[in-house]
């Protein structure tokens, strides 16, 4: 028996049995989904999405929405992204790596900030998929992103909801 | 078998003889690598497709296996079928799989009626989506799959799709 054989041996009794069906070194969904935005002059939301490798979001599933009420807000401006045709849901369209969004936007008189709200969903090639996210970032007229709160799954925003 | 060889084998059978002291310390085989059981998951409960409370120990003194799944995921639609299969194939012996959807009841009904699911499911939202963390799915990721042996003691937890082979394979013990 030579020395790589003893290790193997011993090692193997270390090793616990196989517990995930899946890599326990996915990432969690804020990391693996990170997301930033500014007001820019003029008015308009930037925001940008960092997916990171082996992970993608579905388009259709983003929602975004802004407060205050006043805000004057228009269509989002969302890239094509990759078609992805699914066994169950068909073609789709899925955003991996930089995601640049536009969201004409309008503060109302007076105003200096404005919160983004933003419902992403999205899954791991290794073949699992995260609840739907919900995030709210605030922005100020100044371009500064203040410290958004945690973000939490959010289960009733869910298209068709 | 030089000085160098022996030192080798030495160490690798005071290794062997310390995770064995380790996994037996604990008295029983599978505590050493099972998950924690959360106190009182017998008693969680979530509405059934016809908005009925149901907990699960309804379900208690079977072999239970809880799929945490929803209508929005893939990975989860792929495996259902074999669920299906097994349920029919080793319900009698005692299997029941119980389905806890992290939907809206609207979309799952249909589904479920449409691809056929023969065992109960559940809905639920943040409740389920909790009910899933304190049985370890910390990133709240689905499909997320637990195996409850007849004593309500969960024997094995699954992160992402598992195959009929293999769960089969650690479901079987638990039927005898």
């Amino acid at each position: 028996m030579n020395r790589r054989h003893w290790l193997c041996v011993a090692g193997a009794c270390l090793v616990p049995s196989r517990v995930m069906a899946v890599s326990p070194d996915l990432l969690e969904p804020q990391k693996a989904f990170r997301v930033s935005a500014r007001l820019v002059p003029g008015g308009d939301v930037q925001v940008r999405f960092t997916v990171a490798h082996g992970y993608y979001l579905y388009r259709d599933k983003l929602r975004f929405s802004i407060e205050p009420a006043g805000a004057q807000v228009g269509a989002p401006h969302l890239p094509d992204g990759s078609i992805k045709n699914d066994e169950f849901f068909g073609t789709v369209v899925t955003y991996r790596g930089e995601v640049a969004i536009v969201i004409p936007a309008r503060l109302p008189p007076g105003a200096d900030r404005l919160t983004l709200r933003i419902v992403s969903q999205g899954c791991a090639d290794a073949g699992i998929c995260y609840t739907p996210q919900d995030q709210r970032l605030v922005l100020t007229a100044d371009g500064a992103e203040a410290m958004p709160p945690a973000p939490r799954n959010l289960l009733d925003t869910l298209e068709g909801r | 078998m030089n000085r160098l060889q022996q030192l080798f084998a030495l160490t690798a059978v005071a290794l062997l003889a310390l995770a064995t002291g380790l996994y037996f310390r604990t008295g029983e085989v599978e505590s050493a690598t099972a998950p924690p059981t959360p106190p009182g998951l017998m008693d969680a409960a979530l509405a059934d497709l016809k908005g009925v409370k149901t907990p699960l120990g309804t379900w208690k003194g079977k072999v239970l296996v809880i799929n945490f799944w929803a209508t929005w995921c893939a990975p989860c639609r792929k495996e259902i079928p074999e669920f299906i299969r097994m349920q029919r194939k080793l319900g009698p012996r005692g299997l029941q799989f119980v389905g806890i959807a992290i939907d809206e009841k609207d979309k799952v009904e249909p589904y479920a009626r449409e691809i056929g699911i023969n065992y109960p499911i559940l809905v639920g939202e943040l409740d389920a989506v909790e009910l899933s963390r304190t049985l370890g799915n910390q990133l709240g990721a689905l499909p997320f799959t637990v195996i409850v042996d007849r004593s309500g003691k969960v024997v094995k937890t699954e992160l992402g799709g598992v195959d009929e082979a293999h769960l089969t394979s650690v479901i079987q013990p638990l039927l005898q």
